[in-house]
């Protein structure tokens, strides 16, 4: 039985962190799970930073995970694993495309943009387990560059956490997306899986 | 979904009208019902604004059937005028209004509280903490409203409504039609001070005759002998506060408040004969805290109140666990438990995050609009930042971001209008340009456009019509040319009731034409008088899913310098500066050509220049 388990997925607007959150509740959901997903995106419907919170177990009321309480962070790029990092804490494990995009001040030279050295410094600081992935790359191997967020979630499921299972997860991969995306969603699925940096 | 919660009360409530105007977080209520209208027999549609919508909700009441009309918070307030009036009288079949607001700002604009709108209005309000809650409230107040014949408003928060939670679904109730309506004047109007006072009284009798059933169903009281502690929440509070218990293993007295009004005053009686200590969880103003207040002020007995008159909590600003926890701590005199030295690594970790702003989307047919008006003034020999540019609601707002920085003021729905013919009267002698969207134009723009034309106050209106309702999802306008359930309708054309508010001086342009545009703009800026420029383009999010767009544009870097002036000028998130020189992302670029138009070296090739 689980009392709470909370998992975090960042994202950049249009990158597909808001489906791989349906997934995952979709998947929780068909496992009798209680649930509770929150979502912060504001009007970042293109371009702005994202977060789903989602939060599964017996003990669970609200929609938004504690300051340090996520068991696990999704990132589908870099700099947005750092921006939630108030919600990560000494044993948060982190999965991290290493990707970036930047924003226009960054392309103009007005901002910078962290190193991934030091975004891996300043998580390990925090005291989690950082995995970094380049997901965008093994997605486009897997002839699915649509999928990157699908890879993200086959590497948190090698990450072996034991919360979902692999058969709940397909079904609702099978279940919440576009049916004739299903082959493309599998592969970068297994992909992503086989893929994670141990 | 919460909004999607209420949909679903809505069909159990057997409800056959449902309308409302997009803002978020209440516009997936409506979206939902669009898509089981024909399955529930339901009349569903998006209203121009919020009085218009309430107003069909008031006349299918009165014709005997029921209706659910639904808004964010500031939509409350533009109908506020015609539900205070309806207020009064005696419905029919019943009326529900639903309203989101929002602490914590997600979607921009005021942290209103709404609550305090059941104070001034009088009406009966269910408050919300989640998706289950919202589904049987919006049951509840259909039952409510028809019995006691009066209005009913559950409000909600965005953490609620666009929060997901299981629910467990009811029986979808068959409720007949009453048509006809009996013409009685001393109930459908207010013209008499005497049916108004009665009126007035018939009100706070219906109010009242609805306690003892509101504090039972929407209340929830936990307290047992010896208990001197207490927390009072509402909404989404109510929540972290459960997470707080779980987490620590605490008993506490605890009452859940799930109406506004009335307030269940019996059950605050019986907790505050008891405890010693009382903390008040609620998001913005303390409504609760003062009623309770009020009660423990007309007992002998002291209770202390933790809540934000004594600032504990603060009134801005949307509550989480953590500022929960911190308030339960002190209430129960236990030391804080913070770490500082992990909480500085955080902070350490978060400033590396570069800050994101809200572009214009690739392909957006705004950007070419500011592009084209900054030429226009720069041309004129305007400096940068001479020219007044009046803001509106929606996407179109976002010309207040670099590098278009054009924009200076947001108000409210259609209020760019009125503020530019003010600036005008003031004195301001550089021209002033009232920049407005379509679907905010049809809300609270004509108003103002027919102003201008009968003061012949000189200020451009130029009308961004994207031909949807852009910012929060994509809801048809009268611009769109089709319903709320995707029908074709016909398209209201906003030149025509540009002219026909009598502005002559009226222009259509496409905005991805920069030189069109640019001329257009000039024209008008030198008119002496009103004038519109509509600048008619579609929303690229719509045109994409509508398989619209054209190739992608790229860049040929034998040609280009690296002079960035794309970037500079025009700011796509579809560019990307790779070794010192723009290139475009194929599958975000949706071919608008801006870029090309700009390049002082064409070398943006591809589509069909």
């Amino acid at each position: 039985m689980v009392k709470e388990y909370n998992i975090l997925i960042s994202s950049v607007g249009g990158q597909g962190g808001i489906t791989l959150a349906r997934v995952i509740a979709n998947a929780a959901m068909s496992m009798g799970l209680n649930l509770r997903v929150g979502e912060t995106l504001g009007m970042a419907q293109r371009g702005g930073a994202v977060q789903s919170h989602i939060r599964l177990g017996d003990g669970v009321h609200s929609s938004l995970i504690p300051s340090g309480g996520a068991d696990v962070l999704l990132s589908l790029e870099p700099s947005e694993a750092v921006r939630v990092a108030g919600y990560l804490g000494p044993g948060t494990r982190v999965i991290m495309n290493t990707v970036p995009t930047h924003p226009i001040p960054v392309m103009l030279g007005q901002a910078t943009y962290p190193s991934l050295k030091e975004i891996t410094g300043a998580l390990e600081a925090i005291g989690c387990e950082a995995h970094a992935m380049d997901a965008t790359r093994i997605a486009w191997e897997a002839d699915a560059p649509r999928s990157m967020n699908v890879t993200v979630l086959g590497a948190y499921m090698a990450l072996g956490e034991g919360v979902l299972t692999e058969d709940a997860v397909k079904e609702a991969l099978k279940r919440s997306l576009p049916a004739r995306y299903l082959e493309q969603n599998l592969r970068a699925y297994e992909r992503g899986f086989e893929a994670l940096p141990r | 979904m919460g909004n999607e919660a209420v949909a679903r009360g809505a069909i159990e409530a057997g409800v056959h009208v449902a309308v409302g105007y997009p803002g978020t977080p209440s516009t997936e209520v409506i979206e939902t019902l669009s898509r089981y209208a024909e399955q529930a027999d339901m009349h569903v549609e998006w209203a121009v604004n919020e009085k218009v919508a309430f107003d069909i909700g008031a006349g299918v009441s009165y014709g005997g059937a029921r209706c659910l009309v639904t808004m964010k918070s500031a939509g409350l307030n533009v109908a506020s005028d015609s539900i205070v009036s309806v207020a009064y009288g005696d419905l029919v079949g019943g009326l529900v209004i639903y309203v989101a607001d929002d602490p914590g700002l997600h979607a921009g604009m005021e942290e209103q509280d709404s609550r305090i709108f059941a104070a001034a209005s009088l009406l009966p309000m269910l408050d919300v903490s989640d998706s289950q809650e919202s589904k049987d409230a919006v049951v509840n107040a259909f039952s409510y409203s028809e019995a006691n014949k009066v209005p009913v408003i559950v409000r909600s928060t965005s953490r609620v409504a666009h929060g997901k939670s299981p629910v467990v679904y009811g029986h979808i109730e068959k409720v007949g039609r009453k048509p006809h309506l009996e013409r009685d004047i001393s109930v459908y109007t207010r013209a008499s001070p005497v049916w108004c006072m009665q009126q007035h009284a018939n009100l706070n009798r219906k109010v009242d005759a609805l306690t003892p059933l509101v504090e039972k169903d929407h209340n929830e009281l936990s307290l047992t002998p010896g208990q001197r502690l207490g927390v009072v929440a509402s909404g989404v509070s109510w929540n972290y506060l459960m997470d707080v218990v779980s987490r620590r293993g605490l008993e506490l007295a605890t009452l859940k408040v799930g109406s506004v009004n009335p307030l269940p005053v019996n059950l605050f009686s019986r907790l505050v004969a008891q405890v010693d200590r009382l903390l008040l969880l609620e998001e913005l103003e303390p409504y609760v805290e003062l009623r309770l207040k009020a009660l423990i002020a007309d007992q002998p007995r002291k209770v202390a109140v933790l809540g934000k008159i004594d600032g504990t909590l603060p009134r801005v600003g949307e509550y989480d666990y953590d500022l929960v926890e911190k308030a339960v701590l002190k209430l129960i005199e236990a030391p804080e438990a913070s770490d500082p030295e992990l909480a500085s690594r955080r902070d350490e970790a978060r400033k590396l995050a570069p800050r994101r702003s809200l572009p214009f989307c690739p392909g957006c047919p705004h950007r070419g609009t500011y592009t084209a008006l900054s030429q226009a003034l720069k041309e004129l020999g305007y400096e940068k930042g001479e020219v007044i540019v009046t803001g509106d609601i929606g996407c179109t707002i976002l010309g207040m971001h670099p590098p278009f920085d054009m924009c200076w003021t947001e108000v409210s729905m259609g209020a760019s209008i009125g503020l530019a013919m003010g600036l005008k009267r003031a004195g301001v002698e550089a021209p002033v340009i009232a920049a407005i969207g379509d679907s905010t134009f049809f809300h609270a723009g004509l108003p103002p456009a027919v102003n201008a034309a009968w003061s012949g106050t000189p200020v451009v209106i130029a009308v961004l019509d994207n031909e949807i309702t852009g910012m929060t999802g994509h809801q048809p306008s009268p611009a769109s040319g089709f319903n709320a359930l995707h029908q074709p309708v016909d398209v209201v054309k906003i030149e025509d009731m540009l002219r026909a508010s009598g502005i002559d001086k009226v222009s259509v342009v496409n905005p991805f034409n920069l030189a069109e545009s640019k001329e257009a703009f000039k024209d008008a800026v030198q008119h002496d008088g009103p004038s519109g420029v509509v600048l008619r383009g579609a929303c690229a999010l719509v045109a994409r899913r509508n398989r619209l767009t054209r190739p992608p544009r790229y860049v040929d870097p034998e040609i280009c310098t690296g002079c960035l002036l794309c970037v500079r000028t025009l700011s796509c998130p579809a560019m990307e500066v790779k070794d010192g020189k723009m290139s475009i992302n194929s599958d975000t670029c949706e071919g608008c050509g801006l870029c090309a138009q700009v390049c002082p070296f064409q070398a943006i090739q591809g589509g069909d220049q």
